[in-house]
Parts: C-alpha cells; structure tokens; sequence
C-alpha cells in the first residue's frame, strides 16, 4: 500500500499520511464492503488510489517532467507479468498512449498534466486517450 | 430504467481521470445499479495489476504509534452517518434481490454470511511488514470473527495461519483460532469481552494444530488495530 502511495504522492511522509487516511476510511466504510459485488483488494486499492487523488489535486505540481516519473511510468510497465493479457494489450497501443494510460493510473496524472508534460494540445490528449482505452478494453475481452 | 454509462467514462473512472464529479456520480449509479457496479468493478480490476508493480516500501518505526493517534481523534471528524445509513439500507436490499440468483457461488455464501451477520463492532486491516494489506477482520459483539484474506500469504511448509487478539492492551494475546484451511473463515470464541476500538490483530504462521504455548511463537503475517464503523 505505502509503495503505491508513495509512487503517486512522490514523497514518503504524504504517502504514509495517505495509507493511514486509507486506513481510516476502509475502517469507516467497511459496511459498505459487500463481498459478492467485489474483490476486498480491489475494493482497499480503490479507496487508497482515491485518497491519493485526492491529495494530488490540491497540490500543485507544474509541468516540469520529472525523470523519476518517467521511470515509475517504465518500472510498473517493465514488472507486469509477461503473462498478463494487460501488459501484452497495453504494448499493442501507440507509445505515447500507453504512456498517457500508465502516468493516470501510475502517478494519478490528470488530462492536463499529461498534455502539460507531452507538450500536446489538451483536446488531442482527450480523444487518444478515449481511443485508446476503447483499444484496451477490446484487446482485454 | 437503465442508466448509460459509457465504458469509457467506466474506464476514466477506474483510472482516475475522470473529473470528481462524475467519479461521485458513477459511484452513486453503482450503488443503485449491480450492473453498473459490476462492470466498474471489471473496470478497476483490469488495472489493479498495476498496484502491485509498486516498489514494496517497509512501514516506518511508529507507523502504528501515529495511527493510534490518528484514530482517537477519528470519531470527531465522522460524517454523512444519515447518508451511509442509507446506502447501506440500499445495499442490503439489492443484495437481498441480487443474491439469489448468484446462491451457487462461493461469492454468494459470503454474501450470505454478510446478511447473517449483524454489522460488526470493530473492523481492522492487517499489514504485513512491508504494508501490503493482507486481511480485514470484522469481529462481532460476541467474538465472532470473519477474517478475508486479501493476499494468499506465504506459508511455510507445515505452518497454520492462526489469529489472535489483544482484549487488553496490556495483557496476553488471545488466540481466536486457526485457519485451518489456509482460506477465508468466521472463526467463533466464546468467552471473551466484546471487541473494542484499537483492539490489536495479528495473523502468524504457527506449528500444524496451532502454537504449542497458547501464545504467539511464529512470525507475523499480518496485524492492524480495529476501529469502530460508524454505521
């Protein structure tokens, strides 16, 4: 949990603040965890990715390209399991999408801040993005 | 009658890309909707391989100090207690209707055991060493305990898992049982006081039939603090 918080929030005092925030919420909202309807760790991820979301959109974080988030982008693609339809899908998209779809999930990047970064134009950012999501998810079925 | 989400939007969701109004407002649309539920949730669980090619980062010395320290400050900052109390009254009836028609699953006989089961009084989730969630306990007035294992933990050959609890802080862990089967369980102890607010639980690894010493001996999978829901 700490390694996904820290990847997202880039610092390790946020991260923890953000996986004991987790926590709390997970302690609060546990009624609300109905087994059939979802996988608990799924359902513990989402809840910690969002609190970090959260966190991110509060802070400002400009559009300088930090070579540590490139790499966070390469690792987490780099350690998907050479098995896993996920990571064979995401190399059939374009470079640059698969990138955009990775800094999202990876490092909590809003369409802004990818445009921001890949020096695009937001609307062209937008629609690959659309594009490519309609990609993936008909490679993953 | 049914509202169109598109998959994208589902995609954007799951993402976190979408704008925080529409996440809260698919969110709300999940709740009334199994069909929408579930297919955020396929959604979710197409990235959630993602989460695991994080860097694994050991919890800091005091981690649970500051959550402790944390949670008794946490009941001052409780909210929307009306509004969970409705979501929750919406679930129960759509698991009532859903549940059914999914009664041969594994899924359903947990789902099953959640409409048995009166709201627990604490809930924890237990870390391992490198704060990886890897279960959640709800424990009930009268002890009973559902542990949901979040990771298959790695066992070594000839161990059992086995659960305790700290009834007081001071004192000796008790032990609530042992999962036997190396999967999921309610496991049911009579005789102890009823769980209480940073109570602490632990999952080690302990020799075939369970410790020998009645007391914890092996290594820690897993342990967490409970914390009241607010219900």
């Amino acid at each position: 949990m700490l390694g996904v918080a820290r990847r997202m929030l880039r610092r390790s005092d946020l991260a923890e603040d953000a996986v004991q925030d987790a926590l709390v919420l997970i302690w609060r909202r546990a009624h609300q965890y109905d087994p059939e309807r979802g996988h608990a760790r799924g359902w513990i991820f989402t809840i910690l990715r969002n609190r970090c979301l959260t966190m991110l959109r509060h802070e400002d974080r400009g559009e300088t390209t930090d070579p540590a988030d490139e790499r966070a982008v390469d690792d987490a693609f780099d350690r998907l399991p050479q098995s896993l339809d996920l990571r064979a899908c995401l190399d059939g998209l374009e470079p640059e999408t698969r990138r955009a779809i990775l800094s999202s999930y990876v490092l909590g990047h809003s369409h802004g801040e990818i445009a921001g970064r890949m020096d695009a134009p937001l609307g062209s950012v937008k629609s690959w993005l659309r594009r490519g999501l309609v990609k993936l998810r008909e490679c993953l079925t | 009658m049914t509202t169109q989400v598109p998959d994208t939007l589902l995609d954007e969701v799951a993402l976190g890309l979408a704008p925080d109004e529409d996440i809260r407002r698919v969110e709300e649309l999940a709740l009334a909707d199994p069909s929408i539920a579930a297919r955020l949730e396929r959604a979710r669980l197409r990235f959630l391989p993602l989460d695991d090619t994080a860097p694994e980062m050991p919890l800091p010395d005091g981690f649970w100090d500051r959550l402790r320290a944390q949670l008794d400050q946490a009941p001052a900052r409780a909210a929307n207690v009306v509004n969970l109390a409705d979501r929750r009254l919406r679930r129960w009836r759509m698991t009532a209707m859903g549940g059914m028609a999914a009664a041969a699953t594994l899924a359903a006989m947990l789902g099953w055991s959640l409409l048995q089961s009166p709201d627990p009084s604490v809930v924890a989730v237990l870390l391992d060493a490198e704060g990886e969630a890897v279960a959640l306990i709800e424990g009930q007035p009268d002890n009973t305990t559902r542990v949901t294992l979040l990771e298959r933990p790695d066992l070594p050959a000839g161990r059992v898992m086995q659960v305790w609890t700290k009834p007081d802080a001071d004192g000796l862990p008790v032990s609530l049982g042992l999962l036997v089967a190396g999967r999921s369980d309610t496991l049911t102890v009579p005789g102890l006081p009823e769980p209480d607010a940073s109570q602490l639980y632990e999952i080690t690894a302990e020799p075939e039939g369970g410790s020998p010493t009645d007391l914890p001996t092996g290594p820690i999978l897993g342990k967490g603090l409970a914390k009241k829901p607010v219900i």
